[in-house]
């Protein structure tokens, strides 16, 4: 297993524009999209593509380089795109037309 | 169908803005099931899984690990097997668990000379089948570092001061393993049910970071009062 890259994808790096450089706090309340990302790691993880353990340890890592200035409640989002993207199993063009288009949903709606 | 809608509740509001996050996480759902990195039933079956867990397990297992002698020899020989009594099976949601959780579940019963507590000094290992999601602060480094280094230190920022006589023994979770505290039941609870001594084993009391009391539950707590 070797360690994460620290590579600085625009299209993750981008996401500080709106989360802010604050703190999570201790005891807040999770937000809805956490609950949904936390089922997609068990999903990649039980079906062989990210392993949760390397998430972990991969957020660690990441989370005091490339994310340091992000929430900490928002890394496992950022990583685990991060090494999808690492690992060529979605492509950054892929994720930015991907997030355009959700982003557009959701703000349509 | 009717085609009136006058029963009483206040209008749903519209929604916020709209997180970075909520748009990268539906985003890469989105494509990794495209890809075939899993399906959706895959997904609704740990979101389905996720919603049905929480603290109460573990506040059920104490309270009645608190009433029956026996349940506790049970509870304390073999968590994982004695949680199936109170419904919680450490192989859902799959029949193999979790892919973080289906280990070795142990209790670790506190007594006037032994007080526990639980970190994952690795990750962020916690007994989700029967405490729920972890918090965030038990996730940071700064908890998961200075846990097992300075425990009493931690355990004063959390409010709770042991006398010196007290030994502190600190469980590191791990990929096999994962641990919860049987905090000692408080005085002013004698009589009391199963259910109402669950309502005090808070989550804290079973991390280990704070004592149960008869008159705090997760819902209410004492009035702070000035010193």
């Amino acid at each position: 297993m070797s360690p994460p890259r620290n590579t600085h994808y625009p299209v993750l790096m981008g996401t500080l524009r709106k989360a802010g450089k604050r703190p999570s706090e201790p005891d807040r309340a999770s937000a809805p999209w956490e609950a949904n990302l936390q089922a997609t790691c068990e999903c990649l993880s039980w079906r062989g593509a990210l392993d949760n353990l390397e998430r972990r340890r991969a957020e660690d890592t990441l989370g005091e380089t490339t994310y340091a200035h992000f929430p900490a409640h928002t890394r496992a989002a950022l990583v685990t795109a991060h090494l999808l993207l690492e690992r060529g199993r979605i492509s950054e063009h892929e994720l930015e037309t991907r997030m355009n288009q959700v982003r557009a949903r959701l703000q349509s709606s | 169908m009717s085609t009136t809608h006058d029963h009483d509740h206040a209008p749903i509001e519209a929604a916020g803005e709209i997180s970075e996050f909520d748009v990268l996480e539906t985003a890469i759902r989105g494509l990794a099931i495209e890809k075939g990195l899993f399906s959706p039933e895959d997904h609704r079956r740990f979101m389905e899984w996720a919603q049905r867990i929480g603290p109460h397990g573990g506040s059920r297992l104490v309270a009645r690990a608190w009433l029956d002698p026996g349940f506790k020899q049970r509870l304390l020989a073999d968590g994982t097997e004695t949680s199936k009594e109170i419904g919680i099976d450490w192989l859902d949601p799959t029949g193999t668990g979790t892919p973080s959780d289906f280990t070795y579940f142990y209790v670790l019963e506190n007594t006037p000379k032994v007080h526990n507590l639980i970190v994952c000094t690795l990750c962020s290992c916690y007994p989700r089948p029967v405490l729920g999601q972890a918090p965030e602060w038990y996730k940071t480094p700064h908890y998961r570092r200075r846990a097992v280094r300075w425990p009493r230190e931690v355990l004063a920022e959390f409010g709770l001061h042991l006398a010196a006589d007290v030994e502190v023994r600190v469980h590191d979770s791990n990929q096999k393993s994962r641990f919860m505290v049987m905090p000692m039941r408080p005085e002013g609870t004698e009589g009391w049910t199963e259910d109402q001594l669950a309502a005090i084993v808070t989550r804290d009391t079973m991390i280990g970071v704070a004592l149960p009391r008869a008159d705090w539950t997760a819902d209410r707590s004492p009035v702070a009062t000035s010193r």
